[in-house]
């Protein structure tokens, strides 16, 4: 997820002026939203031109009445002869100039109010909220029924003002959110910092970037204008000598067309007006989307989106069956183990772009997980470590793709089970039973609406049926117990908890079922030093008693450091780095883990300085060729630039085990990183800022 | 409780609103209604008639505090005046009689649609991309565009005037009179089917689609992934952690689709010539009866005013953020 929204940053925070211009370019490559649009302007242009093109005068009566359509009257006539076709097009005139006039009127109405009660805040802002509250729970026809009834005969600009004045409270409320989440933005604190006056800030920085809102709500505003203006006509509350599609309609009632049969005089109005109510609202649709980019995903439920989640070749499956085997007693792990529980091999994760481009998120990535093993996963936001956490447990989501490589997990009792070949029930059935994962912020992970013992609950009654409520109801307060919950805050609600209470929580939930694995995915980032230390020492302690296997993925190295058995660092969606942490901490390989390493201060161990890797995380959709890092490696040559270092063994002298992606331990590549000469390039890379 | 308080305080205010624009409206617009309905009825009116008239118009001699304070009385007694397009009865008789009619059937037909939509919704946002999806959407985007009373004309062409399954028009049957007997109610329920679907079929495309997109956004959630990673059976995820939340806003943006929606069922009642108070309306605006149209617009407003209190109760259930104090 983190990798996806590193993806998307870009579209959601380029330059503020280009708001307009990036809208359309959305908008025009939709094939939906360019239909809606050229309805709607056939429509305009129809409208503008209906003097000229209109067969008959509108209002002109014959001695053909009520005739069906034909090749003198294409939409037949009206019970005194008039043409319907002409009445149509002069009708597109009113409706259209007050669908798309109270529109103008109510935007900018929309766009004062809320732009200002945004902007200044304060008690402005208390009373015109207060307002456009009112206005927007009053209901909007009686009230526009009783002002166009007061304005006798009034034409097409009393119905204008009468709509404007019911109808811009929703622009203006919508407008007030997103001008108060504007002012706190960087940009705009920033020309307010320079002095820049109000007005400018105003028109320069704020309004462009609401112009998908803003023209969301001008479409809108047509379609309801449109329609009001048909209802009040159809009524008989506004003008009925002009003709407008709400006219024909009110003639049509009052002329009894129903009974007599004459479905050419009352179709074609409405149907004009649902047409182009539908087009504005296809053109929505495509705003829509651009506002909010998640709209654009496809669902869980389809059959695309589960097809979509593994290209890669399916193997068939070991059949399972075996009886279940307790695990050992938690044993401690050590380095020589080949007990290997989680197996990956060459996992490959794409992003799919809309064009069909592909953007690889995880790269070739293997690795294993031993049997109590805490394996750490480090790396910069972007690097592809979520992404991947998400991959071991298939929960990734479209766009998101398994193009490559395979997961193995034993259970055990020693049979073999191949993840990316489960079906949907298998996959139920491995997930929470043999893997669990702790995610990043409980804030977001935990269901608001439910309370705390029904979230744990809800697992124990998915994978064991045969569980009575009595027990349970006992083993939610053992977990609560486990993580150091009272048993009483299992009626409590996610937010009536403290952050730190909820990150247990997380964890009880995590542990329901007994797991061999927990993925946790910064399980302690959202949260203080104090809280994040108490959590940590919970999951060590619990891991030690429990016996179930860890992999811990965070970008705080030093954390990692203290508590895996075994590291992993990856930059660019590749694993760059992997040894076990004691290894990593007094020999990192890798000119990016010496950069990691010297980064932050470590408490005890020798004093080093502080350096810090110069350059950002590299873009994942404009990888460099050859080794991602080496455009920040300050021992990069040649090479580097247009071979992709393969992940191979380095030796070290104390019989280490440490592998690394790096041209530099190849043979006779400059300043060879040998285990030996490690020493040296230890000064290179601390060197530099010297 | 406290949120039901401040919301309540809420719709006080806004009914104080409604009813004092109510009062500032016909005395800032141009022209003199009271004068032009008395010259209509050339003389024939009582003297009591005439005085309800300048209570509720203006221009009886007293300052506009004055005014005001008889115009909150007659609000209290419920007494609008005369109706002109129902003379000589009573304002507060013409609803009287009407008014059930319209809660009855606009009360069914938004619960039924609001229902119908939210479910399709969240199917369709749950089935993203798929079939159901692409189907529904357009389909409900059309009939959501298609003027409610349009709708209405089209129906009753179709089911009532070529296929002739139902009644064209009325609230019952001539041959029955009204009240608690099987006759009349049956009667009732089959001149209702037509218009409640209409303002059904026509009210589900907003909400379907508004939870629609809400499910779709609610999918990426967090707690939603995480109900999947627990491997929970589908049903449950969709429900209890995706359409639960989903529905949350569905439910708070209530206010402004119902005022739509009954605007737009009073509208379709006209066609069916309802006996509701669309009906009513219509006549009042006809013949330019504004004490019935301030009544009506007064009635409605009090009435979507309560629908929304309702709402915001139920949300305060669905929601245990806001139970808070």
């Amino acid at each position: 997820m983190a990798v996806h929204a590193a993806l998307a940053e870009p579209e959601a925070a380029a330059d503020p002026a280009q708001g307009a211009a990036r809208l359309w370019r959305r908008l025009l490559r939709s094939p939906l939203t360019v239909t809606g649009l050229v309805i709607t302007l056939a429509f305009l242009v129809l409208a503008v031109l209906a003097p000229w093109i209109s067969p008959y005068d509108p209002s002109a009566v014959s001695d053909t009445t009520l005739a069906g359509p034909s090749g003198a009257h294409w939409l037949g006539t009206t019970q005194n002869g008039q043409d319907v076709l002409s009445q149509m097009l002069y009708g597109a005139r009113a409706s259209m100039a007050v669908g798309f006039g109270a529109a103008v009127l109510t935007t900018a109405l929309s766009v004062l109010v809320g732009v200002t009660a945004g902007y200044l805040g304060g008690i402005g802002d208390e009373v015109l909220s207060l307002l456009a509250n009112v206005f927007l729970v009053l209901p909007s026809l009686p009230l526009t029924i009783i002002l166009a009834a007061y304005l006798p005969h009034s034409g097409s600009l009393g119905i204008i003002l009468v709509i404007t004045v019911t109808s811009w409270a929703w622009g203006a409320r919508v407008l007030r959110a997103q001008t108060l989440s504007l002012r706190k933005r960087d940009f705009v604190e920033a020309a307010r910092a320079t002095g820049e006056p109000t007005w400018r800030i105003i028109v320069r920085d704020i309004l462009p970037n609401q112009v998908a809102v803003i023209a969301a709500s001008f479409l809108s505003t047509v379609t309801f204008a449109i329609l009001t203006q048909a209802s009040l006509a159809f009524l008989g509350l506004a003008d009925v000598t002009q003709w407008s599609w709400g006219t024909i309609l009110y003639w049509a009632q009052t002329g009894s067309a129903l009974l007599t049969g004459a479905w050419w005089w009352f179709v074609p109005a409405g149907l004009a007006i649902a047409v182009v109510g539908t087009a504005l609202a296809l053109v929505n649709f495509g705003i829509d989307e651009f506002i909010n980019p998640r709209l654009r995903q496809a669902g869980i439920g389809t059959k695309k989106a589960q097809r979509a989640q593994v290209t890669a070749r399916r193997r068939p499956r070991v059949r399972k069956g075996a009886p279940a085997v307790r695990r050992p007693a938690a044993a401690p792990f050590t380095q020589d183990s080949t007990d290997v529980i989680l197996d990956v091999r060459h996992l490959k994760v794409d992003y799919v772009g809309d064009g069909g481009g592909r953007t690889p998120a995880v790269d070739d990535v293997s690795f294993t997980l031993r049997r109590g093993e805490v394996l750490g996963i480090a790396g910069e936001s972007g690097s592809g470590k979520s992404t991947l956490a998400y991959a071991i447990t298939r929960l990734h989501k479209p766009p998101a793709e398994i193009s490559h490589g395979e997961i193995h997990y034993t259970r055990p009792d020693g049979s073999t089970v191949d993840v990316l070949g489960l079906d949907d029930a298998e996959l139920r059935d491995f997930r929470w039973e043999e893997l669990s994962i702790v995610f990043q912020s409980a804030m977001h992970a935990l269901n608001p609406v439910l309370r705390i013992g029904a979230q744990i609950e809800d697992v124990i009654v998915a994978h064991r049926p045969r569980m009575t409520a009595q027990e349970r109801a006992a083993r939610v307060v053992e977990l609560l117990g486990i993580v150091g919950i009272p048993a009483d805050r299992a009626d409590s609600y996610p937010h009536e908890l403290s952050g730190g209470m909820r990150q247990r929580a997380m964890i009880a939930v995590g542990l329901a079922l007994d797991p061999e694995i927990i993925v946790m995915d910064e399980p302690t980032t959202a949260l203080d030093v104090v809280i994040q230390r108490q959590i940590v020492e919970k999951i060590m302690e619990l891991k030690d008693r429990l016996g179930f296997s860890v992999v811990f993925i965070t970008h705080d190295l030093s954390l990692l450091i203290e508590l895996s058995d075994t590291i992993a660092v990856m930059y660019g969606g590749r694993i760059v780095e992997q040894a076990a942490a004691e290894d990593f901490y007094r020999r990192p390989q890798h000119p990016y883990s010496r950069g990691l390493l010297a980064s932050f201060p470590t408490l005890g161990g020798p004093r080093r300085e502080l350096t810090g890797i110069p350059g950002s995380p590299p873009d994942l959709r404009r990888l460099p060729a050859g080794c991602a890092f080496a455009p920040r490696c300050p021992a990069a040559f040649d090479a580097c630039t247009t071979r992709v270092p393969q992940l191979v063994p380095v030796p070290a002298p104390g019989g280490g085990t440490a592998q690394a992606a790096c041209l530099l331990h190849e043979p006779g590549a400059p300043n060879g990183l040998t285990g030996e000469q490690s020493q040296s390039t230890d000064e290179l890379a601390t060197g530099e800022a010297r | 409780m406290r949120v039901i308080l401040r919301k309540a305080a809420f719709y006080l205010l806004t009914a104080w609103a409604a009813i004092s624009l109510n009062f500032v409206i016909p005395r800032i617009m141009p022209g003199n209604p009271a004068d032009n309905l008395i010259n209509q009825f050339h003389g024939k009116l009582s003297p009591q008639a005439v005085h309800a008239l300048r209570v509720l118009f203006g221009q009886s001699g007293q300052n506009l505090w004055q005014q005001y304070i008889g115009y909150w009385h007659s609000i209290f007694t419920g007494d609008f005046g005369i109706s002109y397009a129902y003379y000589p009865s009573s304002v507060s008789s013409v609803l009287g009689q009407s008014m059930f009619w319209t809660l009855i059937l606009v009360t069914v037909s938004t619960v039924l649609g609001f229902v119908l939509g939210t479910a399709l919704g969240m199917l369709a946002g749950w089935k993203r991309g798929s079939w159901l999806d692409s189907t529904l959407v357009p389909v409900t985007t059309f009939l959501s565009s298609i003027p409610y009373f349009w709708f209405a004309i089209i129906v009753v062409y179709l089911f009532a005037i070529t296929l002739k399954w139902f009644p064209l028009s009325g609230g019952y049957a001539v041959d029955q009179t009204i009240g608690l007997n099987a006759g009349f109610i049956e009667s009732a329920v089959n001149y209702a089917i037509l218009p409640a679907a209409t303002i059904t079929a026509a009210s589900v495309g907003g909400w379907l689609i508004g939870m629609r997109n809400m499910m779709v956004t609610t999918l990426s959630e967090d707690y939603v992934r995480l109900a999947e990673a627990k491997g929970l059976p589908k049903r449950r995820v969709m429900y209890s952690y995706a359409a639960r939340n989903a529905m949350l806003p569905s439910l708070s943006g209530f206010a402004m689709s119902l005022g739509f929606v009954v605007g737009g069922s009073i509208v379709t009642e006209v066609v069916f010539n309802y006996p509701g108070i669309g009906s009513v309306l219509f006549k009042a605006a006809q013949a330019a009866d504004y004490p019935l149209m301030s009544a009506i617009f007064l009635l409605i407003t009090v009435l979507v005013l309560l629908a929304n209190l309702a709402a915001d109760i139920a949300y305060v259930f669905l929601d245990p953020r806001t139970r808070e104090s």
